[in-house]
């Protein structure tokens, strides 16, 4: 997030788009409902009718993977009405030109018949969003779990930087992140590009701090491979072991035959983890790790504050701290470890890490800090690229609409997108183990549109059976008209009836991010058996 | 008897909530939203409200397992380790570094994620980590 | 005022009086609640004024319920307010603390805590430290009243549909402590469903309420989505008062007119 989550109440305009943000990130709801009573308005793109559209003042349902078509719509009208601000795209901007031309192509009414939004809502939303002082965009993994899921995110940057709502209070671009340390994960380096703090690998300067820092005589300059090469990889015989710590790739990524046959020609793979997930029932070695509560060490959150994680149990039978864990294979390995404790890690990492240089486990004590935090003395960062763009001029990109990589057909009539339920989280290792949660919602279902449900004759908790390109699964219907006719809504989080079957693993060809978001299904009535 | 309330994050979405685990007598009974935290004031959701009750859940791993002969048994974890570490090693020299693939994860600490990836790229020398920040 | 609870606890504690003081502590730069076994530990004592008065206030005597859950011969201390006080008392009526294991220690609230809490009586019985503030005046219910009826259920609807079913208004409610919870009883709430079905969620919480809400106003402040749901229980509250000329914990040894089955009175 280039904001900060309070910042949220003080925002005049809030543009929620591809976010379940009351079910997926209940706390941000809260200052979107803040915002609101403040007097914020509030948009609500979204395929689905989900419920933080219960309190906006504009809500529009674009079909679905036709984000850009809707985006370029609302930027057409912002630029022929004159509500863009010229000064900053003067001076904070480039690529202006190049991108106007683009977006003068999609007059309302053009884009409207592209993203079935309305050219009188299009309208509508601009004038909201271009009109306001202090405007923020929210997004999710409705915008990027798409083939297309960078040119979406280029396109709300666009947004904001063509309005100038960026690098102020409460006026910003703010991806939420899904997981409780992926902002973590990625700033420590647990990407194949990059080393911590978004260092290059393949920049000689920082492989070289790091070889020196690490006492190895040079590091790999090579990119790595993604979570969809290694799998490929394991296909074609390139990749012959996978180390999984704590992830659960059978349920949770697209078209999980394909993940399972690629994992089972494993010649090992490795899992360490807290319970015995579909991934470990595959694995040559199950490595049991610690929850959260048994643990010390720190998280960084979807607005980059990182904060403290204390041990209040003990180890759970002879399960091990993950630290350890991993230092003990290194060190069995050949390659010497000798931490005595998470902070021990911590400190050699700020070392190294720019914007964790100036933190410290005794400055987490009370609000934590926020990075960049370059100093011992640096107080933290609320909100990102004050005064200036971080990378200099902030980059307009042309962006034209391209369909999703699967459409419906005669064969596969309906959509198919896929997310999270309140009471769940993730594959629901977790969750579907909190017996209150798990009483809460028990099972997976489908959410079929009732004018739908009637034409197939399915009625309310019926069996239906869903099926993609990639596979078939059965699971109940419920009927509603949160989403559109046409299209079918399943969360991903139950194993029995696993979403991810069905998903399509295509892939944004940049950033690797699968279109869970969107592909084509069919929905029947489940035939009895015979 | 030993009752005590430990100031934590969240371990579900990326708000990063904090709270206190309410502990007697070694358990986790019950979940405190901490007033004073900057991100939720108190407030949490229903995922949140009810993390401590997975932590002492049955099914939670309490031994290495190795596969033996196709099936997955309880091993020692001097015996789990030493296999993973020589496998490990075995691979590297025979097909190289980059054979060898690690997922990290957006669920453990920073100190994990960071000795993970330095595992990867000090120790066996490949780039190939990555996680489901896309998922 | 700290300086005397302090005092008082020590002395508790150090006379072997009471096991543990349940109290709150600063620590790790928050305030939170904690059990004090030792007295040299009272240093980091909070009376739960971080920001402005009594805003990190915690619902110590739902904790010390699971506290004497495990320990029945033991007698805690723990730190009151006016509300908590309330909250010991009807507690006590309804057999979920024993009065002769529970040693209060209690403050009282500043007026401008009393004034934002609309609080009745914003002091304990037994008072170890402080003075007395009036009785805030009642503003939250009026204004709603003050409304025309179809005004007053769209507010009520309008506010129950940010509801993301959390549970919290229940889960750090003192009052709430039922085995089974209506909330969660499908024939009445049915279960998955988000908003949780309107207004059957909050009327019937709102019901359970009534003769048990002490207005600590704790829900409120836990509610994520800022339903203003003192206002609606102390509604309840004032009913109760109008009809049955009962106040929830206000006088020691009173039950609830609606649990009074197995009485004389609740016969007659």
């Amino acid at each position: 997030m280039t904001n900060s989550i309070e910042e949220f109440e003080q925002a005049d305009c809030i543009f929620i788009i591809g976010s379940n943000t009351s079910v997926a990130h209940p706390l941000i709801a809260t200052r979107i409902y803040r915002a609101k009573k403040n007097g914020a308005k509030i948009i609500v793109a979204d395929p689905r009718k989900v419920h933080i559209s219960e309190i906006a003042d504009i809500y529009v349902r674009q079909n679905m993977g036709t984000d850009v078509a809707l985006l370029n719509g609302i930027m057409n009208v912002i630029l022929s009405n004159g509500w863009h601000d010229q000064a900053f795209i003067d001076e904070r901007t480039e690529e202006f030109e190049q991108f106007k031309k683009v977006v003068e192509a999609y007059p309302p009414e053009k884009a409207a018949e592209v993203c079935g939004v309305s050219a009188e809502d299009i309208r509508l939303i601009a004038e909201c969003y271009g009109k306001a002082e202090k405007a923020s965009i929210v997004y999710c993994m409705g915008i990027t779990q798409h083939t297309t899921g960078v040119d979406n995110v280029k396109s709300l940057a666009n947004l904001a930087m063509l309005t100038g709502s960026l690098g102020k209070e409460s006026s910003g671009v703010n991806p939420l992140r899904g997981q409780n340390n992926v902002q973590g994960a990625c700033d420590m380096g647990g990407l194949p590009n990059v080393l911590t703090a978004y260092q290059p690998v393949t920049s000689p300067a920082a492989s070289e701090k790091f070889a020196k820092a690490w006492g190895v005589e040079k590091l790999s300059q090579k990119v790595g491979l993604t979570i969809p090469g290694m799998l490929e990889g394991l296909e074609n015989d390139t990749v012959k072991a996978l180390f999984v710590l704590g992830e659960n790739p059978v349920v949770s990524d697209p078209d999980v035959h394909h993940v399972k046959k690629a994992l089972e020609k494993a010649e090992l793979l490795v899992v360490q983890d807290i319970f015995f997930t579909a991934t470990a029932e595959l694995a040559d070695v199950v490595l049991p790790g610690v929850s959260f509560a048994e643990k010390d060490g720190t998280f960084s959150n979807t607005e980059r504050r990182v904060s403290r994680v204390r041990r209040a149990v003990e180890p759970i039978g002879e399960s091990r701290q993950d630290w350890q864990i991993i230092q003990d294979i290194s060190n069995r390995f050949g390659y010497p470890m000798n931490y005595a404790s998470p902070e021990d890690i911590f400190n050699e990492m700020t070392l190294l890490t720019p914007s964790y240089a100036g933190i410290n486990y005794p400055r987490l004590e009370g609000d934590g800090i926020q990075w960049p935090c370059p100093t011992a003395e640096h107080p933290g960062t609320r909100f990102l690229h004050k005064d200036k763009i971080a990378r200099g001029k902030g980059l307009f990109h042309a962006v034209g609409f391209l369909p999703p990589a699967e459409i419906i057909d005669q064969q596969y009539p309906f959509w198919l997108s896929t997310g999270r339920v309140f009471a769940h989280y993730h594959t629901g290792t977790m969750t579907r183990n909190s017996p209150t949660l798990d009483a809460e919602i028990a099972e997976g279902f489908l959410e079929l549109n009732v004018d739908d449900a009637e034409k197939i004759n399915v009625s309310n908790g019926e069996w239906v059976t869903i099926s993609s390109r990639r596979g078939s699964i059965d699971v109940k219907a419920m009927l509603t008209k949160r989403i559109a006719q046409g299209s079918v809504f399943m969360p991903f989080h139950f194993i029995e009836s696993c979403a991810n079957i069905l998903t399509n693993p295509a892939h944004d060809p940049i950033c690797k991010i699968p279109e869970l978001k969107v592909c084509a299904v069919n929905v029947v009535k489940r035939p009895l058996p015979a | 008897m030993d009752y005590r309330t430990v100031l934590t994050t969240c371990t579900y979405c990326g708000c990063g909530c904090n709270f206190f685990l309410e502990v007697l007598d070694g358990k986790a009974i019950g979940t405190i939203p901490c007033k004073t935290s900057p991100v939720n004031e108190g407030k949490l959701c229903i995922k949140g409200w009810n993390v401590h009750e997975f932590i002492h859940n049955e099914k939670r791993l309490k031994r290495p397992l190795l596969r033996k002969n196709g099936r997955l048994e309880e091993v020692s974890w001097d015996e789990a380790l030493d296999y993973t570490a020589a496998r490990l090693k075995e691979i590297k020299e025979k097909s190289g570094p980059d054979s060898i693939g690690f997922l990290t994860s957006a669920k453990v600490t920073n100190e994990e994620n960071y000795i993970l990836q330095k595992f990867a790229r000090a120790g066996v020398n490949t780039n190939n980590v990555d996680h489901c920040a896309r998922l | 005022m700290i300086d005397s609870i302090k005092d008082k606890v020590k002395e508790l504690l150090d006379t072997g009086e009471i096991k543990g003081f349940l109290g709150l502590v600063r620590k790790n730069g928050h305030i939170g609640p904690h059990l004090f076994q030792k007295g040299d530990e009272l240093v980091d004592l909070s009376l739960g004024d971080n920001k402005i008065a009594g805003d990190s206030r915690y619902p110590l005597n739902k904790y010390l319920m699971n506290i004497a859950k495990a320990y029945p011969e033991e007698t805690f201390g723990v730190l009151i307010r006016g509300c908590d006080d309330r909250g010991l008392q009807a507690l006590y009526t309804w057999n979920q603390l024993n009065p002769k294991k529970v040693v209060a220690v209690g403050i009282t609230c500043p007026q401008e805590l009393a004034d934002a809490c609309e609080c009745l009586k914003p002091f304990p019985e037994d008072i170890t430290a402080g003075e007395c503030a009036k009785a805030g005046e009642q503003k939250s219910v009026a204004a709603v009243d003050a409304l025309v009826l179809s005004e007053r259920f769209s507010y009520w609807m309008d506010e129950f549909v940010k509801c993301i079913k959390c549970y919290g208004c229940s889960n750090v409610c003192p009052m709430c402590f039922c085995n089974e919870c209506s909330l969660k009883c499908d024939d009445l709430v049915k279960s998955g469903e988000l908003p949780p079905e309107i207004p059957v969620f909050h009327h019937t919480r709102a019901m359970h309420m009534v003769g048990r809400c002490v207005d600590c106003g704790l829900c409120e402040e836990a509610c994520p989505s800022g339903i203003p749901l003192r206002t609606l229980y102390k509604k309840v509250g004032s009913i109760m008062e109008d009809k049955f000329d009962f106040k929830t914990g206000m006088i020691r040894g009173q039950r609830s007119p609606l649990n009074k089955i197995d009485s004389a009175e609740g016969k007659k």
